[in-house]
């Protein structure tokens, strides 16, 4: 770990970590120094020169955003000459913006806005200048507006390092304009729409396209909870007003580059309104469903429960831990069923997320991606390919694995376009005859593999790195996890589902029947939690479906219970890194809809033996596990199609939302 | 593209230096340096030579005050402090010493002593020494020499005289004429030397 060193900021003396630059050390201390292009956790371009700092010993004022400490260094960020200096950009700013503070959306967290008022300039001494740059309005997402633009470039460095760098200066100097290339729309462009320039943006000149007479920035209340859209359970922030979603920002703070979410989580919360969301209990009847009371619900299902012995409940990998936990329990004691298994099995088996391990990525110096497919683009576990593009641009190391071209693999130091089971063991063989150890069952099972000069050059990255982590897909982790055996390397298998991993530490592990028997109608009454993706009506009497949106199973039902959405829930989830997270409840459900364990525990009391609310603790709920040898191969009839498996699952928001105009553009090109 | 960027600062300061007066030589400067090393990568250079550019057009067009030469001074300091490289600095510099220039006031109470700044001047036929040959009708292309030169049969002439309204100052009317009986005068000297009279 680097050194930690003194300096001394405005007197305050401040101990940071050695390589830190100015503008951190500051924040550290509790002091802020004035800047519009910087951006937290990016190296710092010195652009705005907001950030000139007097620095004793030097002539001349310092950025520092780019000026890293040195032991010793006595630094002021408030005199009278700075404030000039910073008084004389800001009236060059405003001099050619529009100055409409009490219209615009950004009025309250404006950048521009706060240092103008901070340095009491009312208007520009300087001429005004006007460039009618026109507006992209023309998709549902993301409004830019060039004529607000400070020309900070911190939306064109994020596109680059996060998103999918579309987004670049045209012109230069005053009158330049960010834009697409050739000037033409996003969607034309190739945007994602993930959103992560509105996070940055300072000002007006890229936000929300309906954020406008939402709300006030100020009136805002802002709650932090976890995205359960696919297996990245991103960090987000929602921000709410009068009891309705105004915003859905990454869960960074402002002017930091730390976090991604895509357009799923930032634009996908319209469908909590839309039609197909489940607000009342329902009964089919005829073709469709009409509303019932959720005692007449109770009623029927606790009956139909009690009378029939074949009962199956299958559950997604989305559901919070103490929801898991109840339904575990609801499942042993209530119903006394085995037949109880989750959508995790369709992708991974209960070893590969029970034993990967707990990473810090941000700690990580050499990343090696094996058998996934991260893709913005098809929206596969997007904000994987986010963090790993990052921390790759920031030093570490990327090696990818796959047996087809993937889009990362572009980025990487080192892509290997091989079988994965093969190149894993060429890799162990490599680390075997560089290490020399002894291990009779690895030795067997290499002995007819040779390694190759690619697996060697991987071997040395390993051994020089630090912090190795392999990401892989599920059915690769035993082969993965041999390496483990050899070298001190972290290995993750990466679920397609928030809280897979948390789902199987709280005992919802397959024990009966599977969920693709059960889906195939081995059982008499079908008992659904969460959004279970299916085409046909399995062939079973009695289906009970207990979820968020009319869509897939809960279509078919006999019985839907209206749940609460995973932003209308609280709980806590294990993500793919093994970090317990908490989800906090923004707004209160909709319409008679349920939490899962509230509704779970009111149908035992309806069936005369109630359980409780309690919670397994999570700390013992995670297993290191013994480390075992396993055989190098691929886990069968995990195959399940990443892209199919998350849209469909997240159907009820990719359709009803205005999340739907991107199929509808896909459709058109 | 790549051409642009190997002029330098210094390069356009000696081009400035062949224009006349020191505005139009700071304006020639100053539009060099934007459409050439300028690179915009830093706030106070970009947007700070661009508005000493509309500044500098303000002065040369008779409509500057003294406030905006108090603005080009401080756009001058904080330039030379804040901006990233040696080309803003160097920019800076230069500003600098123009503005110490006496002629920056001149322009200011609109007197331009190279007589360059054409908001400033007009061209003027002195009847006194003009033969009436009318080079300088054909040789203007603006029509704004009206006159005409004399014939036998006509009594009377038109004299010639210059349009101001028309006029660009372009000076191939003087060119043009063999008695140098066109001349260019400061409208606020004229005024001036009018009242005292």
């Amino acid at each position: 770990m680097s050194e930690t060193i003194k300096v001394t900021i405005n007197d305050h003396e401040v101990f940071v970590p050695e390589g830190t630059n100015l503008i951190d050390a500051a924040e550290m201390a509790g002091i802020h120094i004035p800047n519009l292009c910087y951006l937290k956790g990016m190296r710092g371009i010195g652009a705005c020169r907001m950030c000139l700092v007097e620095v004793e010993g030097m002539k001349a004022p310092m950025i520092a955003c780019t000026t890293k400490v040195k032991d010793g260094m006595v630094v002021r960020t408030d005199s009278e000459h700075l404030r000039e200096l910073r008084r004389f950009i800001i009236d060059l700013i405003l001099s050619m913006h529009p100055l409409d503070c009490m219209t615009c959306t950004k009025a309250g967290a404006c950048t521009l806005q706060k240092y103008a008022y901070e340095l009491g300039i009312k208007e520009s001494s300087f001429s005004r200048k006007k460039f009618g740059h026109s507006i992209d309005d023309a998709n549902p997402f993301i409004k830019r507006e060039p004529d607000y633009c400070i020309l900070c470039g911190r939306c064109v460095r994020i596109c680059k390092e996060q998103g999918t760098s579309i987004l670049d200066f045209m012109g230069r100097g005053v009158g330049a304009k960010v834009t697409t290339a050739k000037d033409i729309p996003l969607q034309d462009a190739g945007c994602t729409f993930c959103g992560s320039c509105i996070d940055v943006c300072p000002v007006n000149a890229i936000v929300e396209a309906d954020r406008w007479q939402k709300a006030r920035e100020w009136e805002c209340k802002r709650i932090d909870t976890v995205c359960l859209s696919c297996g990245n359970a991103c960090a987000i922030r929602v921000s709410t007003s009068n009891g309705s979603i105004v915003k859905v920002n990454s869960s960074a703070p402002d002017g930091s580059a730390e976090k991604y979410i895509c357009a799923i989580g930032r634009f996908g919360f319209d469908a909590l309104l839309s039609d197909t969301r489940i607000t009342v209990p329902m009964k089919k009847m005829g073709d469709g469903f009409q509303a019932i009371s959720w005692q007449e619900a109770i009623d029927i299902i606790s009956e139909r429960l009690s009378s029939s012995k074949d009962i199956g409940i299958i559950t997604t990998g989305d559901l919070v831990n103490q929801d898991a936990f109840v339904l575990a329990r609801f499942a042993s004691d209530v119903l006394k069923t085995e037949n109880v298994d989750t959508t995790v099995s369709l992708y991974a088996d209960p070893e590969s997320m029970k034993f990967s391990d707990r990473v810090d990525i941000d700690e990580a110096d050499l990343i090696m991606v094996v058998g996934l497919d991260p893709d913005q683009y098809k929206r596969v576990l997007p904000a994987l390919d986010a963090v790993v593009r990052k921390r790759a641009s920031r030093g570490a190391k990327l090696i990818v694995i796959n047996s087809s071209q993937t889009v990362l693999g572009l980025k990487a130091d080192i892509s290997i376009k091989d079988d994965e089971i093969i190149v894993l063991s060429r890799i162990a063989k490599a680390l075997i005859e560089k290490g020399k150890i002894e291990n009779a069952e690895l030795n067997n099972a290499l002995s007819d593999i040779s390694t190759d000069e690619e697996s060697q050059k991987v071997e040395e990255m390993i051994s020089g790195a630090t912090y190795p982590v392999i990401f892989c897909h599920p059915s690769l982790f035993g082969a993965a996890r041999n390496l483990k055996l050899i070298t001190d390397i972290k290995v993750v298998a990466v679920p397609y589902e928030a809280n897979a991993r948390g789902v199987i530490a709280m005992g919802l592990v397959q024990s009966g029947k599977s969920i693709k028997e059960m889906l195939s109608g081995s059982v008499n009454v079908l008992y659904a939690v969460g959004q279970i993706p299916s085409e046909t009506r399995p062939d079973v009497d009695f289906i009970v479906a207990q979820a968020s949106y009319l869509t897939g199973l809960a279509e078919k039902a006999d019985i839907v219970l209206p749940a609460a959405t995973y932003l209308e829930s609280d709980g806590t989830i294990i993500d793919y890194t093994g970090r317990v997270r908490d989800l906090n409840r923004v707004i209160n459900p909709i319409g008679n809809a349920k939490q899962h364990r509230d509704i779970f525990i009111e149908l035992s009391k309806a069936m005369n033996s109630p359980i409780k609310e309690s919670f397994k603790d999570i700390k013992s709920a995670h297993e290191v596990g013994k480390l075992e040898f396993r055989p190098f191969n691929r886990k069968e009839g995990l195959d399940t199609d990443s892209q199919r498996f998350i849209e469909s699952t997240n159907e009820g928001i990719l359709k009803h939302s205005r999340l739907l105009w991107l199929t509808e553009v896909a459709e058109k090109v | 593209m790549t051409e642009k960027k190997t002029v330098k600062v210094e390069d356009i300061k000696k081009g400035a230096e062949k224009q006349g007066c020191p505005i139009e030589q700071s304006i020639f400067f100053i539009s060099g340096f934007l459409d050439g090393p300028m690179c915009g990568r830093c706030f106070p250079c970009s947007m700070g030579s661009y508005e000493v550019k509309i500044i500098l057009e303000r002065i040369r067009d008779g409509h500057g005050t003294e406030d905006d030469i108090s603005k080009l001074l401080r756009i001058a300091e904080d330039m030379l402090v804040a901006s990233m490289c040696k080309r803003g600095k160097d920019t800076a510099r230069f500003m600098l010493e123009w503005i110490k220039m006496d002629t920056f006031k001149k322009h200011i109470d609109s007197i331009c002593a190279d007589k360059q700044c054409k908001a400033l001047i007009k061209y003027l036929i002195i009847p006194d020494k003009c033969t009436l040959c009318g080079l300088c009708k054909k040789a203007c292309k603006y029509n704004a020499i009206h006159g005409e030169t004399p014939a036998p049969f006509q009594t009377g002439y038109l004299p010639f005289e210059i349009r101001q309204g028309k006029c660009v100052k372009c000076g191939d009317c003087i060119d043009a004429c063999p008695e140098g009986a066109i001349i260019v005068i400061d409208i606020k000297e004229a005024e001036l030397s009018a009242i005292e009279k």
